[in-house]
C-alpha cells in the first residue's frame, strides 16, 4: 500500500526559532492517527501546515500523490475541527454545515437537506434551526463534525477538539467520533495533549517533542515499547532507572538501584555489554509483598506516599534516592500505612530496555 | 444605607433628565418665547418649524451633510481599522494616534484651523468644507468602536470558512462582514450623531449656504429665544428615543411570534 498522506523533511521555522525540525511521516487511507505531545512541541503547528494556513519553510507534503504546495486553504478539500469550533454564530446549524456545500455551487435545498442528512449522523436530528448560541458544548461540537465532514473532505484534522469539554462529555465524543470517523472512512489526524485521549481512540500515535516525531506507531506499541526516554515518560506512568548491560546474551544489567535485573520484555533493542541503558517497568507491573516472592526478582522500599483512585491506588516509595511507582488494586491498600518497608518484584518480560 | 443610596440615584436621575422634561412642554407652549412653565398649550411652533424654509433649509442641509459625513468616514474609517488592528507595519503607532488626533485637540482650535486654511482653498460656506471638516473629526470615535468590534472577532471563523472552500473574498462577504455588521451599523450612528451634533466648527465654517441645524439653533437662542428651538429638541429626542427603543420592540415582538431570527 502505498501512502494517502505523506509529508517528506518537512521544516517550518519562525525567524531563528525552529519550529519544525524534519518531519517525515506517511499516512494511510483511511486512518486515525493521532498526534500527541506537550504543548510548544510542534504538533498543532504541523497540522497548520497540512491546512495551508502556514507554510513551511522545507519540505514537501503530498496528498494521493499530489503536491499541496500551491494550494490555497480553501483548495485543499481539508475538513478541519477548530478547538473551539469556530461555528459561524451569525449561521443556524444547518446553514453551518450547508456552507462548504454553498461554496461548492450547491444549491441551497439540495444542500440543506444534505447538511440535515449529516447532522442527523452526528446526532444533531431536530436541532437544524437552532443558532450555536442556542446549542450546548457537545452540540456544537457535533455541528463543527458535521460541518468539516459534509463536503466528503479527503482528510479530517480535529485540533484538540474535545478540550473545552467535560469529562463524561469527552468520553462520550471520543466515541461518538471514532464511530463516525470508522462509517465514513475519512482520512483522520487528531491533534491532542492528552495521552488516555490518543491510547483509546487512535489507529497509530505520533509522539512530537521539540518539533521532532520521538516515534510513530500503534497506541500498544507506544506504551510498551517506547522508542525513547522521551515517549515513556510522556505515555503513562513510569518507572525509568539506569542500569548497564552485564551480560548482553542472556539480558542481564546491573542496576545501582535494583541489583541485577533481567531484561527480556518483548521487542527488545539488541544490547551490547557494558552498555548504559535506561530500564523501563510499568508500575503495574511491578507487586508488592510483605516477604520476598519466590520466582520472582525482588527489591526493597519504604513507602513515602499513597495515592488512592477508588479502583486502584498507587504506592509511591523510594529506594535511596529512587522513585518507584507501584499501581495495586484499590482492595490491597487498607493493609500498606506511609513509612512502612516492604518488598516489590517484577518478572524479566515486565523490563524493558532505552537507549540511554 | 440601602433606601439612601436609591433616593440619591433618583435625585441625580431628575437632575440629569430635567432639560428633557422641561424642553417638551415648551415645544407646545403658547409664549412668545421661551418660557416654563408655558402659558398654554398648542401645536403652533411645530407648524412654523414644518412651514418656514429659514428652518427647513438648515435641517436638511444638517441630514445632508450628516449622511455625507457618515458615508466618507465610514469609506476612510473600515480599510483602516482592518489594517491597524490585523496587520503589523512600520509607523502604526504613529498612525494609531493620528486616528486619534482630532478627539485630544478642542474642536474650538480645529474650527479656527479649517477657517483660516479652508478659506484658501474656497471650501468656507460650502457644505463640502464642512463634511470635509466633519469627518475628520468623526474618525477617531468611529475608529474606536469599530477597533473594539475588530479586536473581538475571532480570527479562527476566517479560517474555518477558509478550510471549508471559502476565497478571501467569499469569507469577508458572508462570514466577516455579517458578524461585524452590527458594529459597522453602531460605528456609522456616531459618525452620523458626531456631523448631527457638531456646532463649533459648524459656526465658523458653514456660512448661509451650508448652515446646519445646530449652528441656526445657537443664532436664534442668541438672538431672539424662538420656541422653535424646543420643538428641534423635542423632535431630536422623539427620533433617537425611537432610535433606543424600536430594535428592542421588534425583538420582542418577534420573540412572541415565535419564530426564532434564522438570518
Amino acid at each position: 500500500m502505498s501512502a494517502y498522506l505523506r509529508l517528506a523533511g518537512v521544516n517550518k521555522t519562525f525567524g531563528s526559532f525552529t519550529a519544525l525540525g524534519h518531519i517525515d511521516l506517511e499516512v494511510e487511507k483511511g486512518e486515525f492517527v493521532t498526534f500527541l505531545g506537550p504543548s510548544g512541541s510542534g504538533k498543532t503547528t504541523t497540522l497548520m501546515v497540512i491546512a495551508g494556513f502556514e507554510q513551511a519553510t522545507k519540505g514537501e507534503i503530498t496528498v494521493a500523490d499530489q503536491s499541496l504546495a500551491h494550494l490555497a486553504p480553501q483548495e485543499r478539500n481539508i475538513g478541519i475541527v477548530f478547538q473551539n469550533y469556530a461555528l459561524f454564530p451569525h449561521k443556524t446549524a444547518a446553514e453551518n454545515v450547508y456552507f462548504p456545500l454553498q461554496m461548492r455551487k450547491v444549491g441551497k435545498k439540495q444542500g440543506i437537506r444534505k447538511a440535515e442528512e449529516m447532522l442527523e449522523l452526528v446526532g444533531l436530528a431536530g436541532f437544524a434551526h437552532r443558532l450555536p448560541k442556542e446549542l450546548s458544548g457537545g452540540q456544537q461540537q457535533r455541528v463543527a463534525l458535521a460541518r468539516a465532514l459534509v463536503f466528503e473532505p479527503d482528510l479530517l484534522l480535529l485540533d484538540e477538539p474535545l478540550g473545552a469539554l467535560d469529562k463524561n462529555l469527552r468520553e462520550q465524543m471520543q466515541i461518538e467520533i471514532k464511530r463516525i470517523q470508522k462509517r465514513l472512512g475519512v482520512t483522520t489526524i487528531f491533534v491532542t495533549h492528552d495521552q488516555t485521549e490518543a491510547m483509546s481512540m487512535s489507529d497509530r500515535i505520533v509522539v512530537f517533542s521539540n518539533g521532532a516525531i520521538e516515534q510513530a506507531a500503534a497506541p500498544l506499541d507506544i506504551y510498551h515499547r517506547p522508542a525513547t526516554r522521551f515517549v515513556a515518560d510522556f505515555i503513562g506512568e513510569s518507572n525509568l532507572l539506569e542500569a548497564t548491560v552485564t551480560d548482553a546474551a542472556s539480558g542481564k544489567a546491573q542496576s545501582p538501584v535494583l541489583g541485577e535485573v533481567t531484561c527480556g520484555a518483548e521487542g527488545l533493542p539488541p544490547l551490547t555489554d557494558d552498555q548504559a541503558v535506561t530500564l523501563l517497568i510499568r508500575p503495574e507491573h511491578l507487586k508488592l509483598s510483605r516477604e520476598p516472592k519466590e520466582g520472582r526478582q525482588n527489591a526493597q522500599m519504604v513507602i513515602e506516599t499513597i495515592v488512592n483512585y477508588g479502583d486502584n491506588a498507587v504506592v509511591i516509595g523510594h529506594v535511596g534516592d529512587q522513585q518507584i511507582r507501584v499501581r495495586v488494586p484499590g482492595a490491597d491498600v487498607v493493609i500498606l500505612k506511609e513509612g512502612d518497608s516492604c518488598h516489590f518484584s517484577w518478572t524479566a518480560d515486565a523490563v524493558f530496555v532505552l537507549d540511554k | 444605607m440601602n433606601t439612601l443610596m436609591r433616593w440619591i440615584g433618583i435625585a441625580v436621575v431628575i437632575f440629569i433628565a430635567a432639560p428633557l422634561v422641561i424642553v417638551v412642554p415648551m415645544s407646545f407652549s403658547t409664549a412668545a418665547s421661551l418660557q416654563f412653565p408655558p402659558p398654554g398649550y398648542s401645536w403652533g411652533y411645530y407648524q412654523q418649524f414644518f412651514s418656514d424654509p429659514s428652518w427647513l433649509r438648515p435641517a436638511w442641509n444638517s441630514i445632508y451633510i450628516a449622511t455625507m459625513n457618515t458615508l466618507l468616514t465610514m469609506a476612510l474609517v473600515v480599510p483602516a481599522t482592518f489594517a491597524l488592528v490585523r496587520h503589523k507595519f512600520w509607523g502604526k503607532s504613529f498612525a494609531n494616534l493620528m486616528m486619534m488626533m482630532p478627539m485630544a485637540v478642542p474642536h474650538i482650535v480645529m474650527a479656527v484651523g479649517y477657517y483660516s486654511y479652508f478659506g484658501e482653498l474656497k471650501l468656507v460656506h460650502s457644505k463640502l468644507g464642512v463634511v470635509l471638516a466633519h469627518t475628520c473629526l468623526s474618525v477617531p470615535i468611529t475608529f474606536l468602536v469599530l477597533s473594539a468590534n475588530l479586536k473581538g472577532f475571532d480570527l479562527t471563523l476566517e479560517r474555518a470558512a477558509r478550510s471549508l472552500g471559502a476565497t478571501p473574498g467569499q469569507v469577508f462577504r458572508h462570514i466577516t462582514l455579517p458578524i461585524l455588521k452590527p458594529g459597522l451599523a453602531i460605528s456609522a450612528l456616531f459618525a452620523f450623531i458626531q456631523s448631527f451634533d457638531e456646532t463649533v466648527v459648524a459656526i465658523f465654517i458653514s456660512g448661509r449656504d451650508a448652515e446646519t441645524l445646530p449652528r441656526k439653533m445657537f443664532d436664534s437662542i442668541r438672538e431672539e429665544a424662538d420656541p422653535v428651538i424646543a420643538v428641534i429638541s423635542t423632535l431630536l429626542f422623539a427620533v433617537v428615543f425611537a432610535g433606543l427603543i424600536v430594535p428592542s420592540l421588534i425583538k420582542g415582538l418577534r420573540r412572541m411570534a415565535g419564530g426564532t431570527p434564522s438570518k
